[in-house]
């Protein structure tokens, strides 16, 4: 077995040979003025503002879908202010930065990692909530689509982050396949009141943790450009 | 075994492949030309062309590979985008990594290796054509314009950002081939003004990404313009109405200024030149009248009219001449102050002026050349007739001064004139030539200062004699010379060379006043001539019996004046018989000005001072019996 696989490894390495030995010729692959460069892998840069652009798009559209969710199931004396939730996130107990003076001493490496830890652990939340979404007698699609959306965003926001970080800081660092376990499912029927409180309190605190990874991005953005100038 | 004999079959496979033998059927060709497009930003397709399947069946296989990771993967879906290609879920789909991709072709004779390529998912988007569009035609008070709207593709997600459009719209005219295109930015919808009323549109939209390709032209939806032009009806209304306001106000000014504008159209018709032609015979209709004064008896004149002319002419300088003068103005007076009377300029063209002042100045002018043309045959040889130049720009005004030792161009002219008048008249001669105005050249001579002696005509003759000697003898012989072409009274050659000018000379001198009169024209019209002075010297000629000084003074000055214009002369006659009014006004105007004294003004004094013309008139009437209708003739008359 081992030699044969050896030999048929060995056979597609030669049979992949010219490949390596003609080169990789770009197609269709433009920098942003347009000009046809060589272009191997996406720069550094490039890939930044994409993953930037992504933590924006997932923070409007958590904002969008926390507000509506609030319109739609929450009662007036249990609409939380911005600065309750805090208290019951479930990401309360990683080691992010939280406050402004803390942000501008961590590194460029911690950044990046907090920016990673946020994003996977609200990989599986947010399936979960996606699934307890469903349940609702009343949701309407658009609810439904927007949290769906945000779901796929934040996996794919996730890759984005680990390439980011094989580039900037040459680590491997794999993405976290969630896994179906994680998810705890909670026998409470839907529509009650603490569910959907619950429900409502999982889309305020994920909103703010969006922007936490938006913030941090920003700052490792300008950090690259102007180290001493960022707040 | 089993195993080895596979791996031995491989080999024998590779070897095939690098040695490429051919057997009739042949590995298949390389696929070329690998594209990819991406709808959305979230899945992709390839396509590849296949090449040549080397009449074996050959499959198709796509490998990629994720930038900084050497795991090859096979294409996950080949059936979804059709044949020859590969469909990229989302799930396969990574904006922020590039892909390495290769198809290989594979027959049983061998694989063929297309070249990589590399992908950058957010680089291939193509998006679909925009949807849903619809084309409205909007009425909006007679100017319709078109309304397009339309919908981002479905596939593209606008709506969360993931992908900006940017649209771009087009449109043409039914039967025609080309398409206006307009960009319409981000925005969903487009207002197209300006269109064809009763044409009929076609309307696509198509729409890109920030990075990326166009769309597909979206199929064409059709509109037809309403007919509309009632904008163009209300705009001729408009012009025609302001077109009718201007032409109602031009009339109005046409209207109102009507009779000067008669009068620039449509110019008065002078009165006949023809001495001897009465108005009121011609009113009358007697033709035999009429033309029984045109015939002239001895026409061409002869030497001894000229002479019958010139003692005619003494005798009327003498106060008696005055009298003669007169009674011979009598006749004429009719001719001539009608005309005067009339709006008399100092353009040629205008002959009524010329013709009667012609006919009252002849009969003086004459005598006068001839009273001068004596004198100064005998006094004003040496004149000179390089004075004559300075003369002309001194012109008419300082014929007087001259005379009365002022400027000396005019008065040589005047004095010139006045030898030529008054050559046969040696007592005229006398007090005009004891009046030495020292011409001077270049300086306004009035008229004015000439004739303040009564004797200013002979005063003339001799002032330009010495003064003017060499513009006089010019001038005087210009001034002789033409009043008498016969003359014998300047045999100086440079009478020839002034013929031409002296029949010019002649007439302003006639015109210009009687005695004076005639001196003033002499010098005046002949503004070829620097004979102004002589013009002058008759004024001052002729105004001695009268009031000569301030008279001849006027004329000169007027004379002065009217050097540049030698027309004026003729209303010398008007000057020289109010005289005083007219010596007044020519002194003030003296001073080498343009002023010229308003023939207005002068016509009347023309009226008041009858008598001077009276007495000239006469004279005139015998020179023009003559024949000559030279002004110069006219000398005479003026002298009063």
């Amino acid at each position: 077995m081992t030699t044969t696989s050896v030999i048929q490894w060995g056979l597609w390495v030669l049979l992949l040979w010219p490949q390596h030995l003609a080169g990789s010729t770009p197609l269709d692959c433009r920098d942003d003025q347009g000009n046809l460069s060589r272009c191997t892998s996406i720069s550094q840069e490039k890939l930044l503002d994409r993953v930037i652009h992504h933590a924006e798009l997932i923070y409007r559209v958590s904002e969008e879908l926390s507000s509506l969710f609030e319109e739609l199931f929450i009662p007036f004396p249990f609409r939380l202010q911005s600065n309750q939730a805090a208290y019951s996130c479930i990401t309360k107990a990683l080691p992010i930065p939280s406050s402004k003076s803390e942000v501008q001493q961590i590194s460029d490496k911690w950044l990046l990692h907090s920016v990673l830890m946020l994003v996977q652990s609200w990989t599986e939340p947010l399936i979960y909530l996606q699934m307890t979404m469903e349940r609702y007698d009343h949701a309407p699609d658009m609810l439904l689509n927007k949290t769906k959306w945000v779901s796929e965003k934040l996996s794919s926001l996730e890759q984005g982050v680990v390439v980011l970080i094989k580039k900037m800081l040459d680590e491997d660092t794999l993405a976290t396949g969630y896994s179906e376990q994680g998810v705890v499912q909670n026998e409470v029927q839907p529509e009650v009141l603490e569910s959907v409180l619950r429900d409502y309190t999982q889309l305020s605190c994920f909103k703010k943790d969006a922007h936490k990874m938006e913030t941090f991005l920003k700052l490792l953005k300008c950090r690259q450009t102007d180290k001493y100038n960022c707040a | 075994m089993k195993k080895v004999g596979e791996v031995v079959l491989l080999w024998l496979l590779i070897l095939f492949i690098q040695n490429a033998a051919g057997e009739g059927y042949s590995p298949p060709g390389k696929p070329t030309n690998i594209s990819c497009r991406s709808p959305e930003k979230e899945t992709f397709t390839c396509w590849w062309k296949p090449g040549s399947d080397g009449g074996l069946p050959t499959t198709y296989a796509l490998y990629y590979r994720k930038e900084g990771s050497q795991r090859v993967f096979e294409c996950p879906d080949y059936k979804t985008a059709g044949k020859n290609s590969c469909f990229f879920s989302k799930n396969v789909t990574f904006v922020w990594v590039n892909y390495n991709i290769t198809v290989v072709a594979t027959n049983s004779r061998g694989r063929a290796f297309s070249d990589p390529v590399d992908i950058d998912v957010v680089y291939i988007v193509k998006p679909n054509p925009p949807e849903e569009v619809v084309v409205n035609v909007t009425e909006d008070k007679d100017w319709p314009f078109l309304q397009v709207s339309w919908k981002p593709p479905k596939m593209a997600d606008t709506r969360s950002g993931w992908i900006t459009l940017f649209y771009e719209v087009r449109l043409k005219l039914e039967n025609k081939n080309k398409w206006e295109e307009v960009s319409a930015g981000q925005r969903k919808t487009l207002q197209i003004y300006s269109l064809r009323s009763g044409g009929t549109y076609e309307v696509q939209v198509r729409c890109k990404p920030d990075h990326g390709f166009w769309s597909e032209w979206s199929p064409s939806s059709r509109v037809k313009v309403p007919e509309y032009f009632p904008q163009e009806r209300s705009m001729w209304i408009l012009i025609v109405v302001f077109a009718a306001f201007i032409l109602v106000i031009f009339i109005w000014m046409v209207y109102m200024n009507f009779h000067s504008v008669k009068r620039y159209l449509l110019p008065p018709v002078p009165g006949p030149k023809i001495k001897g032609i009465d108005k009121q015979l011609l009113k009358s209709g007697k033709s035999e009248d009429i033309f029984s004064s045109l015939v002239v008896s001895d026409f061409p004149p002869t030497t001894s009219n000229y002479e019958d002319f010139l003692v005619q002419y003494l005798e009327v300088y003498v106060p008696e001449e005055r009298e003669l003068i007169m009674d011979e103005g009598k006749d004429l007076q009719d001719d001539s102050f009608k005309t005067e009377n009339s709006t008399c300029d100092n353009d040629s063209g205008r002959g009524s002026c010329d013709s009667h002042t012609l006919l009252t100045d002849k009969g003086g002018g004459d005598k006068e050349d001839g009273q001068q043309s004596d004198q100064e045959g005998s006094q004003a040889e040496a004149d000179t007739k390089s004075q004559e130049e300075a003369l002309e720009e001194e012109l008419l005004a300082c014929s007087h001064e001259n005379l009365q030792s002022s400027n000396i161009s005019n008065e040589k002219e005047k004095v010139k004139s006045w030898p030529s008048l008054f050559s046969p008249l040696p007592q005229y001669s006398l007090s005009p030539v004891n009046r030495p105005n020292p011409p001077k050249t270049g300086q306004q001579h009035c008229l004015s200062d000439s004739l303040f002696t009564p004797n200013s005509m002979p005063s003339y003759f001799t002032q330009p004699g010495p003064s003017t000697r060499k513009g006089f003898r010019s001038n005087y012989w210009e001034c002789s010379f033409d009043h008498k072409q016969s003359h014998p009274l300047h045999p100086q050659s440079a009478a020839h060379e002034h013929l031409q000018a002296q029949n010019d000379l002649n007439t302003a001198h006639v015109d210009y006043m009687g005695a004076p009169l005639d001196v003033h024209v002499l010098n005046v019209r002949p503004s070829e001539y620097v004979e102004v002075q002589r013009v002058s010297v008759e004024d001052g000629v002729l105004l001695h019996p009268i009031s000569p000084s301030q008279e001849d003074s006027r004329t000169l000055s007027h004379q002065t004046e009217d050097y540049s214009r030698v027309r004026m002369v003729n209303n010398d006659n008007g000057l020289l018989l109010l005289q005083r009014d007219a010596i007044e006004e020519e002194k003030s105007m003296c001073p080498y000005q343009e002023d010229v004294v308003s023939r207005a003004s002068i016509t009347p004094t023309l009226q008041n001072s009858v008598t001077g013309i009276n007495t000239a008139l006469p004279i005139l009437d015998e020179m023009a019996a003559s024949g000559y209708i030279d002004t110069a003739t006219m000398f005479g008359l003026p002298t009063h």
